[in-house]
């Protein structure tokens, strides 16, 4: 936590938070509007039955709010870096099956893509403010999935979207958790932000 | 020979050398390249080409680098640019290559007589890019979830060259591909933008001669947004003063809070309102407007941008109106009268006339309007009431004091009452200092109001015309002002404008002005003429303008008046006169007069008019005339008395008394008569005053002696009377030819036989006098009736005549008896005359002399060889030139003039009257 002694540290770390709270919350919004894509282009509906997802922490913890700001940060890290190898996949796997046809599905996959790379890079940028290198993206990825019927492939983006969704949730509440100012953080004002 | 076959042969040698004698596969070698291949030079820069010709032509063509030429486009570059490297390179060097111009080509001159291209190449000069300025960016929201970047900036200069620019973009840990522009080199559009990542971006410019970066942008794409605005806008009332707005936004919560402006207007106004920005600065789906207008129909619109002002506003919404509901009129109907007091004494014609109240006030549909009359003047104060839908109402009141009270009534409600007070006379204080001011396209009216309180004005105007009533127009101005705008006023045209406080207790009089919101110059001039012209001065007359012609004030007119070839003079004459004077015109000259009416923005002239002033001024041709005619008259008068004294004297001349023959008495003619010689009166020898006239001719006689001077005596009477009648005698000389002179002759012959012979009448007395102071012979004195005496004289000629005259005579009488013949009533003149002609070709040896009455000169002379009749010719000239004697006949035989008395007594006749046959 040495690097937000500094003013110019503190500020950054809120700008993180400011704008990675509102990317999740753009990108929770995406997701959900993606999901009613998706069902309706794979032919699924909500009462399809998904498993936990593997690969992918889930959302849902115990004793959350005990949790330290670099417990949360490296939890949301390895979540999304596996979000990020997932959509890849499901993109590639929708590029497979639709081809170039369904532009519009594969854009809004490819934009929420983004937005999961992108709020990784906020992670990993504020693990750096908490004086943490972010670890290495070897073996934080789902492990390499078995090939899956196409039933089960839809089924397992329906499950990946879903859960996307929760994380974006809980990664909105981690960083305006992570904007309070704590002991050792400053005075900075916290951010009236919510998703 | 022998050398132009070596030259021939040689240069197809060369020629098909460096057309490439050796041909490999279909390629071409040449004798030498050029390097650089191609360039693409800086311009301004230098640059330095070398020609190096391949050793193969130098074997076989002697070509060497001493024989290049460079060009440049086919002209051929200096040599002082050249270099010759070795024997096969030769450069060329251009220290500026701005004035390149491609191709750049080597040439070969063999033994310099042919020229021979080698190699060509093509130089691209141009500029490397600038770095690229001014970048921006702007984020469009296409749709809900589309985003699209649009980046702009400064390309610079032109570089001649194909520069390609592309946007770079990317997040620090991850690339984005290239945005390349299309069709432009200043913009780009990036379609997908991802939000709350800072995104670096930089456009890159590069073409051959370099590349160029412009300064990176970093930034969030969500404080460039410029996002769609809200839709699906509803409007629904709630109140009579509030509607609520709906609208969808495109933009979800999570990704943009937004803040709004909301505008809105009274349909068919242009002005916008709009709510006050706080209000509406946070996110939200509606608003209620409020304080709006009731029964008003309002257009909303609205925009959004991010709620933290970073970014820009959307465009504003499509418009949505709505209205508000009713609400009763928030006032009365302002309301107005005019009396029409003409019809009877005793009672008014009132038109009660009342505004429609504005939409603002109305706040509704007015239904019906209730009027409330009260006459104040009776103790009963009655009441009337009407409910009318119109606004006017005519009532038929007797004289009196009334307050006329009238309510708007909506769906919603009534208005407050309007009251107007109408009393018997309006003898208030009236408005003082009444004026107009134009102010653009209004009518300013501003007054200095009364001492007393006035609680309103009432303002009547209406556009004067003279085709048309005066309607008017009237308006209520709070008490507390002293002025208003009148409002749709026309410009040239002329209004009367009305003033009149309202008390709470009466009416002022009312002030009236007349205005021109603007004036123009009249529309014509006035037509002039003369009223009265005289000599020095003309009367002009001239109607004003009318009202629809003068366009403004006529603040003057001027009389514009010249002569044809003189200087106008200039008059101004007062706007209110109709006729003007003119003074110190020139008598008897062409005016032309034309009149300008003058407004305060221009004249107009009218038709021109001319007169002409009289030659004579007034009584002057009175002045001249009347003593004319009074000289005239004392002339006549002075005339007629001379006349009158000398009456016997013109009688005479004029109308001398002929004797009436049947009244003579030929007693008196009577030889016997012993007064013949003795003659010593005229009485005595002309009784009864029968003879008022006698002609005398003197013949001169030969023998002078053989008159006694007693036989003259008588004579000389006779001359004195003939001196004052010559004139006249001689003009009647003609009359000579009524008789023969033969006879006359024959008579004084035979004087002493036919005295004695008591048969005989004497005829006549010739007076025979001599030549001036000679004696005469005798005196005969020839009665006018010779009628009976003629045939004795005719046979008494018979009897004397003898010889050789007796046939001349004869065949002169057939003559004279051959014209009485056939003109017995021509004059004597014009007879002679014919004879005269007769003689000239007839005639020989015969004289006839005529003189006439006022000629001395001799006629017909036609006598030959004698001497005696050339003397009597001259004697007779003689007498002519004395115009006393004018002998008729002179006889040939010159033995009759010797022995004859030489005498002849023509009578005195009057024209027309005797006349001897």
């Amino acid at each position: 936590m040495a690097g937000a002694d500094s003013p110019s540290a503190a500020l950054r770390r809120r700008d993180l938070c400011a704008r990675g709270i509102r990317l999740v919350g753009k990108m929770r919004s995406d997701v959900i509007d993606l999901l009613d894509t998706y069902m309706e282009r794979q032919g699924l509906d909500a009462s399809a039955n998904v498993a936990a997802v593997e690969g992918v922490p889930p959302a849902a913890v115990e004793r959350w709010d005990e949790q330290t700001g670099t417990q949360r940060l490296l939890e949301n890290l390895a979540a999304y870096r596996a979000f990020r190898a997932l959509l890849a996949q499901m993109l590639e796997e929708q590029r497979e099956q639709l081809g170039e046809a369904d532009t519009a599905l594969g854009r809004a996959l490819a934009a929420v893509l983004l937005q999961v790379s992108a709020f990784a890079y906020h992670l990993e940028e504020l693990l750096r403010l908490e004086s943490r290198s972010p670890p290495s993206e070897e073996g934080d990825g789902p492990p390499p999935q078995p090939r899956l019927s196409l039933f089960e492939q839809k089924l397992r983006g329906l499950g990946v979207l879903r859960e996307l969704a929760q994380w974006a949730l809980r990664s909105a509440r981690d960083l305006r958790q992570l904007a309070k100012p704590g002991p050792g953080t400053g005075s900075a004002p916290s951010l009236a932000e919510s998703p | 020979m022998f050398s132009g076959w070596n030259w021939v042969a040689y240069g197809f040698y060369l020629l098909m050398n460096v057309c490439s004698l050796e041909a490999s596969g279909g390629l071409v070698q040449s004798c030498g390249h050029i390097i650089p291949e191609s360039p693409v030079l800086a311009l301004g820069s230098n640059f330095t080409a070398l020609c190096i010709l391949n050793e193969s032509c130098l074997d076989f063509g002697n070509i060497y680098a001493n024989q290049i030429i460079w060009k440049i486009k086919n002209k051929v570059v200096p040599k002082e640019q050249y270099r010759e490297i070795n024997r096969t390179v030769s450069s060329v060097t251009f220290n500026d290559t701005s004035s390149l111009t491609t191709p750049l080509t080597c040439n070969i001159l063999a033994d310099g007589q042919i020229e021979q291209n080698i190699y060509g190449i093509t130089v691209t000069v141009g500029l490397p890019p600038e770095k690229p300025k001014n970048l921006s960016c702007i984020v469009h929201q296409v749709s809900k979830l589309i985003y699209r970047m649009i980046c702009t900036w400064d390309p610079g200069r032109h570089t001649f060259l194909d520069t390609q620019f592309r946007v770079k973009y990317r997040w620090p840990q991850e690339n984005f591909p290239d945005c390349i522009p299309k069709d432009v080199n200043n913009s780009c559009t990036i379609p997908d933008v991802h939000f709350f990542v800072n995104l670096e971006i930089w456009v890159e410019a590069a073409n051959a001669l370099g590349k160029a970066e412009s300064d990176p942008l970093v930034l969030d794409p969500i404080d460039i947004v410029k996002p769609l605005p809200p839709h699906n806008l509803s409007v629904s009332s709630v109140l009579p003063t509030v509607l609520k707005l709906s609208w969808v936004n495109l933009i979800s919560i999570p990704v943009m809070k937004l803040k709004f402006n909301i505008r809105y207007r009274i349909v068919g106004d242009t002005t916008w309102m709009e709510v006050p920005s706080e209000d509406t600065a946070s996110p939200r789906t509606s608003f209620s407007v409020q304080g709006l207008q009731p029964y008003t129909e309002y257009s909303f619109s609205i925009r959004c941008m991010k709620e933290d002002g970073v970014g820009y506003w959307s465009e504003w919404s499509e418009e949505k109106t709505g209205i508000t509901t009713e609400d009763k009129p928030s006032k009365g109907p302002p309301m107005w009268r005019i009396i029409d007091a003409s019809q009877s004494q005793a009672s008014w014609t009132v038109h009660l006339m009342w505004k429609a109240l504005k939409p603002s006030e109305a706040n509704g549909v007015i239904l019906q309007y209730e009027l409330t009359v009260r006459d104040k003047s009776s103790l009963s104060h009655a009441l009337e009431k009407y409910n009318v839908t119109s606004t006017n109402l005519t009532l038929q009141l007797p004289n009196g004091t009334y307050e006329v009270t009238v309510i708007a009534q909506n769906r919603v409600g009534a208005s407050p009452p309007s009251v107007l007070l109408i009393p018997a006379s309006n003898s208030k204080d009236p408005v003082k200092n009444l004026r107009t001011l134009p102010k653009y396209d209004k009518l300013w009216v501003g007054w200095t109001p009364p001492n007393s309180y006035v609680l309103k004005y009432v303002i009547e105007w209406c556009l004067v015309s003279s085709s048309s009533d005066c309607i008017i127009e009237w308006q209520i101005a709070p008490g507390d002002v002293q002025g208003i705008d009148l409002r749709g006023i026309k410009p040239f045209k002329c209004y009367l404008i009305t003033v009149y406080p309202l008390y709470a207790d009466g009416q002022g009089s009312g002030q009236s002005v007349k205005a021109y919101l603007k004036q123009d110059r009249p529309s014509k001039g006035p037509t002039v003429q003369t009223k009265k012209v005289g000599k020095a001065e003309a009367v002009l007359t001239w109607n004003h303008l009318t009202v629809d012609e003068q366009n403004g004030f006529i603040r003057n007119y001027t009389i514009l008046y010249k002569t044809i070839d003189g200087n106008e003079t200039v008059v101004t004459v007062d706007p209110s006169k109709t006729e003007y004077t003119l003074s110190s015109l020139t008598s008897d000259t062409l005016y032309t007069v034309r009149m300008m009416a003058s407004t305060d923005n221009g004249s107009r002239s009218g038709p021109d008019f001319t007169f002409t002033t009289q030659k004579f001024g007034k009584g002057e041709i009175e002045a001249i005339v009347v003593p004319v005619c009074l000289a005239f008259l004392l002339i006549v008068l002075l005339g007629v008395l001379f006349c009158f004294n000398k009456r016997d004297l013109i009688k005479k001349h004029i109308w001398p008394i002929v004797p009436d023959p049947s009244k003579s008495n030929i007693a008196q003619w009577s030889p016997q008569v012993p007064a013949k010689h003795n003659i010593s009166s005229k009485d005595q020898m002309y009784p009864e005053g029968s003879f008022t006239d006698v002609s005398v001719v003197e013949i001169e006689a030969d023998d002078k002696k053989s008159f006694s001077e007693q036989d003259l005596k008588p004579f000389d009477l006779l001359k004195k009377e003939k001196s004052t009648s010559e004139g006249h005698s001689s003009g009647i000389g003609g009359s000579s030819c009524m008789s023969s002179p033969r006879q006359s002759v024959s008579d004084s012959d035979e004087g002493e036989t036919t005295q004695n012979t008591s048969s005989t009448v004497q005829y006549s007395t010739v007076v025979l006098n001599g030549y001036r102071d000679q004696t005469p012979v005798q005196v005969f004195s020839r009665s006018e009736s010779t009628q009976p005496l003629l045939d004795s004289e005719e046979r008494s000629e018979d009897h004397t005549g003898g010889g050789d005259s007796t046939p001349q005579r004869q065949q002169y009488f057939r003559q004279n008896g051959g014209q009485d013949e056939t003109s017995t009533d021509r004059p004597c003149f014009e007879r002679t005359k014919q004879i005269t002609h007769a003689n000239e070709g007839d005639l020989v040896g015969f004289v006839q002399l005529q003189i006439s009455g006022q000629s001395s000169q001799p006629l017909g002379l036609g006598m030959e060889k004698n001497n005696q009749e050339a003397a009597l010719s001259n004697v007779l000239q003689t007498n002519t030139e004395g115009q006393t004697v004018i002998p008729e006949t002179v006889e040939e035989n010159p033995l009759i003039v010797d022995e004859m008395p030489k005498s002849y007594l023509p009578q005195t006749v009057r024209q027309g009257g005797y006349m001897p046959q």
